[in-house]
Order: structure tokens, then sequence, then C-alpha cells
């Protein structure tokens, strides 16, 4: 019983930093209607933003992660503006291979200019365990899980609730109406892009601080559960994708405890396979391309 | 007399396709005109064309407001929506996935909040059906249900000219007439409509002026009556009878 409460904390935590990527993937999908490959490697210029400060400039919690949010939202700024806008309304190829080439260039940038191996992330939070009886849990878990949970609920917020979040949803649903109707499409998608990169380096500071280190390769990992979060769940509810990042990272957690980690992986892959065999347009629905 | 909007020797193609070839067409403030026209004559074409939803080839695309004339082409449609434009898309083409009041609310996006939640109550009240399902799904009401929220939509705005395409299609008998009464209604509040149409006999009964479009051309035009009394159109549209 403990294993399992305690598998099932892990995997909500994991989970949850899925969610937050995977959230990214979906807003700029339903929004430009374009596959950003470049998400998870903003996710590691976070990350770095976020060790850089906390090296050289303050060691504070908060002002590391202002930083990671500011470094990631920053180059997703310069993405939408310098690549994803230019190429809108081209073949949907041409923009998937150029987000895949700012990706690698992001990668390869890091590695040299910092490092290509992995390097430790300074101890902004203590890793010291705290004994909750069946489960333990250490400080960046919980600062992992809340950072994830607010970032979750800022973007619901934003979808349900705001006005540029509403027109958010009708530019995915249906563009041309809700330019018909105000909605400046371009700024649309440049706030949708920056937020979703913002929430990336913010979930990339906690991944950094609950494994303490940080990599120019890692965002690869982190794409793809998130990528696949999406596309078992469909784009069509951001709530959708959140319920599917926690259930799998939830089932990762599981088989991980009970099995083993070498069909962690697998198992994520075959669930993908098996919904888009009975569900190809995911468990909750997409909005038609 | 200035006209509200003015079309001048639009080209237009898709692709290699030629979809309008030299359409002209002037819209008086205060007046419904009808466009008639098959399918595939280019009548969405001229609705999507005043939006900036098209690419022109060719001519002119002007709308006239208060201080000035607006060179529509230069302007993205955001910006022509800035200008009173609103329209009422074929197929109604709602926000299936979000509420009524929430396609509602999109339809004040570019105006003054507290204007808007005004002009949705005034809304609400021409349509007390709308007002029971405004927490529903747009996508789950019938077909006359998301017509009246698809005009409603186009009127929270306060448009000085509301495109509508295609009202009555798909709609039961009864539900157009209604329709048909209601663009009546928005017209004597002062609004200037462009009705594009294919149940003609409906439309010229209460249109001003019409134009008869066929494959990408104009040709025939005149006020309503004259043109529901021309022989061609009477072939064409209203089985050889008015």
């Amino acid at each position: 019983m403990n294993l399992f409460l305690q598998q099932l904390l892990n995997g909500v935590i994991i989970g949850s930093t899925y969610a937050v990527i995977a959230i990214g993937f979906a807003l700029v999908f339903t929004v430009l209607r374009v596959i950003n490959f470049a998400h998870p490697d903003i996710f590691m210029v976070g990350m770095f933003g976020g060790l850089l400060c906390a090296k050289y400039v303050s060691s504070n919690f908060f002002v590391v992660a202002a930083a990671s949010a500011l470094s990631a939202g920053l180059v997703g700024l310069i993405l939408e503006r310098a690549v994803l806008r230019p190429l809108r309304g081209r073949d949907a190829l041409m923009t998937l291979i150029a987000t895949l080439g700012v990706g690698i260039m992001l990668e390869n940038g890091v590695a040299a200019l910092i490092s290509p191996d992995v390097v430790a992330f300074p101890p902004v939070i203590s890793r010291q365990p705290i004994d909750l009886g069946a489960v333990s849990v250490s400080k960046p878990q919980i600062v992992n899980l809340i950072v994830s949970l607010i970032s979750l609920a800022i973007v619901s917020y934003y979808v349900r609730l705001t006005p540029y979040g509403r027109a958010t949803r009708a530019v995915a649903e249906r563009p041309d109406v809700a330019a018909a109707f105000g909605v400046n499409v371009s700024r649309v998608s440049q706030v949708a892009v920056t937020l979703a990169s913002m929430l990336a380096g913010c979930a990339a500071v906690s991944v950094g601080l609950l494994y303490g280190n940080a990599w120019a390769f890692i965002g690869l990992a982190y794409g793809i559960k998130g990528f696949i979060c999406i596309l078992i769940a469909g784009n069509r509810y951001f709530e959708g994708v959140m319920l599917v990042a926690l259930a799998l990272g939830i089932l990762e957690a599981l088989i991980t405890g009970y099995l083993s980690s070498t069909y962690r992986d697998a198992i994520a892959f075959l669930l993908l396979i098996a919904v888009l065999y009975v569900r190809p347009n995911g468990l909750f629905g997409s909005y038609s391309t | 007399m200035t006209p509200l909007l003015a079309i001048s020797d639009l080209h237009v193609a898709y692709k290699a396709v030629p979809a309008l070839s030299g359409v002209s067409i002037e819209l008086f403030e205060g007046e419904i005109l009808v466009i008639l026209g098959a399918n595939g004559a280019g009548k969405t074409t001229i609705v999507k064309s005043i939006l900036g939803l098209t690419n022109i080839q060719r001519g002119s695309v002007s709308l006239r407001t208060d201080d000035a004339s607006h060179d529509l082409r230069k302007l993205q449609t955001h910006q022509i929506h800035r200008l009173g434009v609103t329209w009422v898309p074929e197929g109604r083409q709602l926000w299936g996935a979000m509420t009524v009041l929430d396609n509602l609310k999109m339809g004040g996006f570019a105006s003054d909040p507290t204007e808007t939640r005004q002009r949705i109550e005034e809304m609400l009240d021409w349509f007390p059906r709308l007002r029971e399902r405004q927490d529903q799904l747009a996508g789950s009401l019938s077909g006359g249900e998301q017509q009246m929220v698809a005009l409603a939509r186009a009127l929270i705005a306060r448009p000085k000219l509301i495109l509508m395409d295609e009202l009555s299609l798909g709609l039961a008998p009864l539900v157009v007439a209604e329709v048909f009464q209601l663009v009546k209604k928005v017209n004597s509040l002062g609004v200037s409509v462009l009705l594009v149409e294919q149940n003609a006999r409906q439309a010229l009964r209460i249109a001003t002026r019409a134009y008869l479009l066929e494959v990408g051309h104009v040709v025939e035009s005149g006020p309503a009556a004259e043109l529901a009394n021309k022989q061609s159109v009477q072939d064409i549209f209203l089985g050889g009878h008015s």
C-alpha cells in the first residue's frame, strides 16, 4: 500500500509537469495549427535561464522562476515573430521543419555555449525529504507540483474567463470568423506562443530543482511525453489534455514501481497507438484542421 | 449619393480558377441589397472579399464611414470589423465548442465591455429562446436556434453594415419566414444589409435592390420589385411565376 501511495504521488508530480508541456503544445497547435517542435527546447532554454540566474544573480526561488519564465518567453516571442508568423498560411510541413530546425539550433547553441554534458542545478531549495507517514516527499517535489498546478490554473483561467482567452478558443475553432469579429489573429497567436513558452520555462526550473541537474538535450524526453498527451486527449479541451498528462504520469510511476522503468515508455506508446486506433481524434475530440 | 459600400471591377480567383470577373456592386446606406445566384456563382466570394478573406487580383472595395472612405483591400479583417461591418456566415459557423453566451460575448470582442453586456441583454430579449439556452454549447442547438445566435452575434457590435450569407440554407420553411422578418427588423433599425441568397422569392420580397450573379459576372441589377418580374429571374429562381 505504501508503495502504491508513493508511486501515485510521484506520478501526480511528474504528470503535472507533462501537463504543463502538453498544454504548451496544445495552445500553439490549436491557435496556429502547427506543431511547435521547438517547444521542448524552449523548455530547456528556460531551465538554463533559471540555472544561470541561480548561479550568477540570485538563488531566491521566485527570482530564478521568473528568470526561467522570461528567458523561455523571450525565445517564444522571437520564434513567433521570426518563424511562425512569416510561415502562416503556408504548408504545415514547412512550419514543422522550421520549428524542428529552431529546436536543434537551441539545443546545440546551449551545448556549445554552456556544456553538452549534464550540469548541476544549484540547490535553490533544500532537497531534504519530508516524511508524511506512508509516503515521503521532497521540497523540490512539492514545488514542482505547486508550480505545475498554478501554471495549469493560469491557462484554465486565461482560456475560460478572459476575453483574450475566449478569442484564443475562437481562433482555434474558426480563425476567419474570429477575425471578422475583430480578433487580431496575429496578436492572439503571439500571446499563445509566449504564454506557452513562459509556462514551459516555469516547469523547466522546477524539473531542474527536482533532479538537481540540467541538460541541453533534456527537451526531447519531456517533449515526446507532452506530444503523446495531446495526441491521446485531442486538442478540443485543454482540461482533457491536463487529465491525460496526469494519468500518463501516474501510469508511468506505477509501472516503474511495480514492473520496471524499462517498460515505462513502451507502455506510453502502446497506449497512444490503442487510443488513436479507437478514437483517431483523441479521447476528448479535436478541432478539424 | 455616395454609396456606403462600393465594389468596382472585382477579380478574384482560387488558384487558377476565376470566381469573380469584373464584378461591380454598390450598396447605399439603409438599404437591403440582395445578391442572387446559383451555387458557384461567386456570391460568397463577394462577401469574403469585403471582409478581406480572399486574394483579390484586381479591383477595389471601399467603405464609407462618417469621416472618410476606406480602401478595404489595405485593411486586415479585424480592422474591417472595427469600421462597423459584421457577418452572418453561410452555415452559421458558430463556435460550437463555446456556449451561446460566449458566442455573443465574442460578437462584442472589439466593443466596450459595458456596452457589450447591455447589447447581449437586448439580444436575449429579442430571442427569448437564447436566454433559456445561454449556457448550452452552441453546437448543440437546432438549426433555427443557431441562426438566431449567428444573427444576435452579428448585431452585438451595433454594425453599420451586416453581411448575411445564405440565411435560409438548411432551415425549415416556417423558420425561414421568421428569419426574413428579422432581417427587415434589423434593417428598420438603420442597419444596411447585404444579403446573399438562393431563396430568391423571400429575398426579393424584403429587398430594396438586387443583383443577379452568374458564374462570376453580374448579369442583371435593379430595384427588387422590377427584378422579381423579369422573365430571366423568374425562369431561374422563381419557377416561372412570381
